[in-house]
């Protein structure tokens, strides 16, 4: 009998046990925020993360880009491609303001695209698919335009996200990436302030893997 | 007037019968007339803790024949209460005497529980003159979720002050034959206890249950210190109570 | 991994007098364990997100074979292959051939526990192929050649000095420095040139999805998610009892999971997998195995009192609040899984005869099933393992106990059911004990036990019991015999 079947066999064949009855989802006090409060929770939270938020309006966010490169003195960076970052045409910007700008469409092999994102830039941009007010977290579908490494290995990734993509909380999101029946992708990342460890000393840093810093530019676009 | 059967548990029986005395003293003073089975031993809890599941069965079925019919029990040890009322039901699953068991767990209640839910009184005229601080034994907190009720008895006693305990909850490192068999872990729990005691500033530490109550006492004895541990049913009964 | 569960005691004698580690040890309930009730009263109601996570771990216990089929049907349509091992040596097997065929020299490697149980590394190590743990903590307890102190800070005892000189040993930092940050930044630069480099990243699981056949990963420091994204090949390794029936209950069980760890709201990165790599993206891996490794769980399964054990999501909260564990740390526990998590599940997966302190460590205080995410009654479940090891029973390898212990509680348990004998019993104590008592206080027993009377007393058993002067209170009230 092959191992499978004997686990399965197994498992099957044990004595059933019922449930615990299920009590609902505890209703969580976001669900209950108008807009404008939601957005304001959601940039409380990544505060407390130390997450460093820009509040504007779209047509500030590539001067508040600029401004952020400048005054953190990177120089090189990489944007995905996804809709949202793709909107700002952000190469023509980096052209303009003097910014070495590598999008991630522009390569086609794993191995270049990881010399330039472990090696070449010092950060990396990229738009959220959805922003939880829930815990300040930012949750991103990993597709051709969006790679993993991206908002991963740069020592600096910046976010970019729009007000209409904030929700209240996880369920919402999971609903939508995979249960509307569409494509589900094929990793989800929920991202919750940089990086982070304490396992030595029991002394908390930020940067242990990925990005030591996080950077939020929130912008209306509804 | 109200009629209570008291379970005095071997320990307070053997070692420390002034608790069940005091116990006593109480419920007469509220005019509870008291019964005592003299043929009760002890309700399996030590050949339970230690693997012997059916010797303590033997004890439950004891317990239960003795017991059965009285209208409500009363004990000044949470965790005995605990014992029938965790583990009876599931010791005697497969026996007869289930609904039996089932059916007593709901009448025996721990002493502050008695006094403050059933008979609903918090004052009973008790006088202590200093600081108090109040340890949450395991089976009474975590066990029976009695927590409330001693600590507004306390609040009654005339003249008592009650001081916060630092780490309050934890387990002060008794736990029956454990405190033998690991007695290097153990020290340190009760050290652990005794030091958040003193640093309390309370004059008196104050338990509902006496595997604490001799844990944390035969410490300080040992370590020759003045101050001591009293059970609830002690300081509520009066200073004639309060030895051993 | 050597297992060392019959040596609890002699490491935990020792672990006790280790200052350093006790001054984190002694930090975890005040700090840690408070940090997660603070991080709990952002629920609106903490008991109902609390019933619901353990409702949720006990209906994936409930239902553990539907879900599993149903799991591994929706991964492999996602495009994983899901592979079963039926104990340690398949699984080491089966890992080993993959990477192998793969021409990988290394691997790198997130925390998992399952890893650890099946001694995955050692395996590889023999095999010639360097297993790297990125987890920070896991990565200086694997150079020390450590079982992890904790299961969230594996080696968060380690003194800053010792791993200081590790380092400059390894060649993993040329300066000379003992700031943690500084020695975390080191590892972060030796790390990050093998997560660029790897062909095979190997990864434990959290979480798996049956509704989607979705992975999930819950982490802090970003190295599982490099471990997902950079190399060709991932494979994951998980438990039967990893599976959760809806994306909707594993993202409440992270709720749970992530205050409980570490009293965070959620932890920096949650990772949900679904399949490889599609065609068109750019990393990621293009083949994804799922390897699901039943060492002993489906017997664990089959007796309804130990299936509780698989309820555990592998929080660490139970350590964090246990009394015991923070005296002795995680060493003396001997293997993979400390604390109250390991105590219940090491004796089911090494036998009952080899980890007898482990059950029998306990004072019964309650605090690890008051908080426990995943709804274990692990105090209830160490006495079911005593009274295994008392009847000897087989299938758990039960040991019996000295024959001194059975004869006193087959006397006992006669006493207790007469009420004659138990009386005699307490007289011929009385008597017996008496050359050793003085004012009222027994200072020792002779041979009897020795550890009680270390640093304590006891009283002697009373001149007058309860019972004698119920019945003198009552001759004197009633006036008559």
């Amino acid at each position: 009998m092959d191992t499978r079947k004997e686990i399965i066999n197994r498992l099957r064949s044990a004595p059933r046990s019922s449930s615990e009855p299920r009590p609902d989802v505890p209703p969580l006090p976001e669900l209950a925020l108008g807009r404008s409060e939601l957005i304001q929770k959601l940039m409380d939270e990544l505060t407390k993360l130390e997450v460093s938020c820009h509040r504007v309006v779209r047509e500030e966010v590539r001067e508040k880009l600029a401004e952020i490169l400048v005054g953190e003195g990177i120089t090189k960076v990489i944007v995905s491609n996804d809709r949202i970052v793709s909107a700002f045409d952000l190469s023509a910007w980096g052209k303009e303001r003097g910014f070495m700008v590598y999008r991630s469409s522009d390569f086609n092999d794993r191995d270049t695209l990881k010399r330039v994102v472990f090696e070449e830039v010092e950060a990396g941009v990229t738009g959220v698919d959805f922003a939880v007010a829930e815990s300040g977290t930012l949750g991103i579908i990993h597709d051709h335009n969006q790679p993993r490494l991206v908002s991963l290995a740069p020592v600096t990734h910046i976010a970019l996200v729009p007000t209409s993509k904030v929700v209240p909380i996880y369920e919402q999101v999971v609903d939508e990436v995979f249960l509307k029946g569409g494509n589900i992708p094929s990793q989800f990342t929920f991202i919750t302030g940089p990086s982070m460890t304490a396992d030595i000393k029991a002394t908390p840093f930020k940067g242990m893997h990925g990005p030591r810093r996080l950077i939020a530019i929130i912008y209306d676009d509804d | 007037m109200s009629k209570v059967s008291l379970f005095i548990p071997c320990l307070v029986d053997m070692f420390a019968p002034s608790i069940g005395m005091a116990t006593v003293a109480i419920l007469e003073r509220l005019g509870v007339e008291t019964v005592y089975h003299d043929e009760q031993t002890c309700c399996g809890q030590p050949a339970l803790n230690a693997g012997y599941g059916n010797y303590a069965l033997e004890a439950a079925r004891r317990f239960i024949s003795i017991f059965g019919d009285d209208e409500v029990i009363v004990s000044p040890a949470g965790s005995c209460v605990y014992m029938i009322k965790r583990y009876y039901p599931e010791l005697l699953e497969d026996d007869p005497l289930y609904p039996m068991a089932v059916d007593l767990s709901s009448r025996v209640y721990e002493l502050s529980q008695y006094l403050v839910d059933v008979l609903d009184i918090t004052d009973v005229g008790a006088q202590y003159e200093g600081k108090v601080a109040y340890h949450e034994s395991c089976h009474i907190l975590r066990g029976l979720g009695i927590s409330r009720q001693p600590k507004v008895l306390l609040s009654k006693v005339k003249g008592t002050e009650i001081v916060p305990l630092f780490a309050a909850e934890m387990c002060c490192g008794f736990g029956g034959e454990f405190a033998d068999r690991y007695h290097y872990i153990s020290e340190e729990m009760v050290k652990d206890k005794v030091n958040n005691f003193q640093a309390s500033g309370a004059d008196v530490l104050i338990t509902c249950e006496p595997g604490c109550y001799l844990n944390l006492n035969g410490f300080l004895h040992r370590q020759q210190e003045n101050k001591k541990v009293l059970h609830l049913a002690q300081l509520l009964a009066g200073p004639e109570f309060q030895g051993l | 991994m050597k297992i060392r569960t019959e040596e609890f005691n002699s490491i935990a004698k020792k672990e006790i007098n280790n200052a350093y580690a006790r001054a984190f040890l002694g930090l975890l309930p005040p700090i840690i364990a408070m940090r997660r009730v603070q991080v709990m009263s952002s629920f609106p109601n903490p008991d109902q997100a609390l019933k619901l996570s353990r409702a949720i771990r006990s209906e994936s216990i409930a239902r553990l074979p539907d879900l599993l089929e149903e799991f591994e049907q929706k991964a492999t349509k996602s495009g994983a292959k899901v592979l079963w091992a039926k104990d340690a040596q398949e699984a080491r097997k089966l890992v080993l051939s993959l990477i192998r065929d793969r021409g990988a020299t290394f691997v790198t490697k997130g925390k998992s526990m399952v890893t650890e149980e099946i001694g995955l590394n050692e395996a590889l190590e023999q095999a010639q192929i360097e297993p790297i743990e990125t987890d920070l903590g896991e990565f200086i307890a694997q150079q020390l050649n450590r079982p992890p102190f904790h299961i969230v800070g594996p080696a968060i005892n380690v003194p800053v000095e010792e791993i200081r000189d590790l380092f400059l040993r390894e060649g993993i930092m040329k300066e000379d420095t003992t700031d943690p940050v500084q020695l975390g930044y080191a590892a972060r630069i030796y790390l990050r040139d093998k997560f660029h480099h790897i062909k095979v990243g190997l990864t434990g699981v959290n979480m798996a999805v049956a509704e989607t056949g979705t992975i999930i990963n819950v982490e802090n420091e970003g190295n599982i998610r490099f471990n997902k994204s950079s190399p060709i090949t991932q494979i994951s390794i998980m438990t039967p009892e990893k599976v959760v029936p809806s994306l909707r209950d594993a993202m409440h069980i992270i709720r749970l999971l992530c205050r409980s760890c570490t009293g965070q709201k959620i932890s920096a990165y949650v990772t949900l997998d679904t399949g490889p790599k599609k065609a068109g993206e750019i990393d990621g891996p293009e083949e994804l195995y799922i390897i699901i490794v039943d060492n002993g769980r489906s017997e664990i399964y089959a007796n309804p009192r130990t299936r509780e054990v698989l309820r555990c999501i592998r929080c660490g909260a139970c350590l964090n609040t246990c009394p015991v564990y923070t005296k002795i740390g995680g060493y003396p526990y001997g293997w993979a899984y400390s604390g109250p998590m390991g105590q219940i599940l090491n004796p089911l997966l090494l036998g009952l005869d080899r980890t007898q302190d482990l059950y029998r460590a306990c004072t019964q205080c309650g605090t690890c099933r008051d908080i426990c995410p995943g709804g274990i009654d692990h105090p209830a479940l160490f006495l079911y393992y005593r009274s295994c090891d008392v009847e000897g029973n087989e299938k758990l390898a039960g040991k019996k106990r000295p024959r001194s212990e059975r004869i006193s509680f087959s006397l006992w348990g006669l006493a207790v059911k007469n009420k004659l004998l138990w009386n005699t019993a307490l007289r011929l104590g009385r008597f017996l004990t008496k050359k050793y008592s003085s004012d009222g206080w027994l200072t020792n027993l002779g041979r009897l036990f020795p550890g009680w009377f270390k640093e304590r007393d006891f009283p002697s058993i009373s001149d007058s019991t309860f019972r004698e002067r119920w019945k003198e209170m009552r001759k004197g009230k009633y006036g008559h015999p």
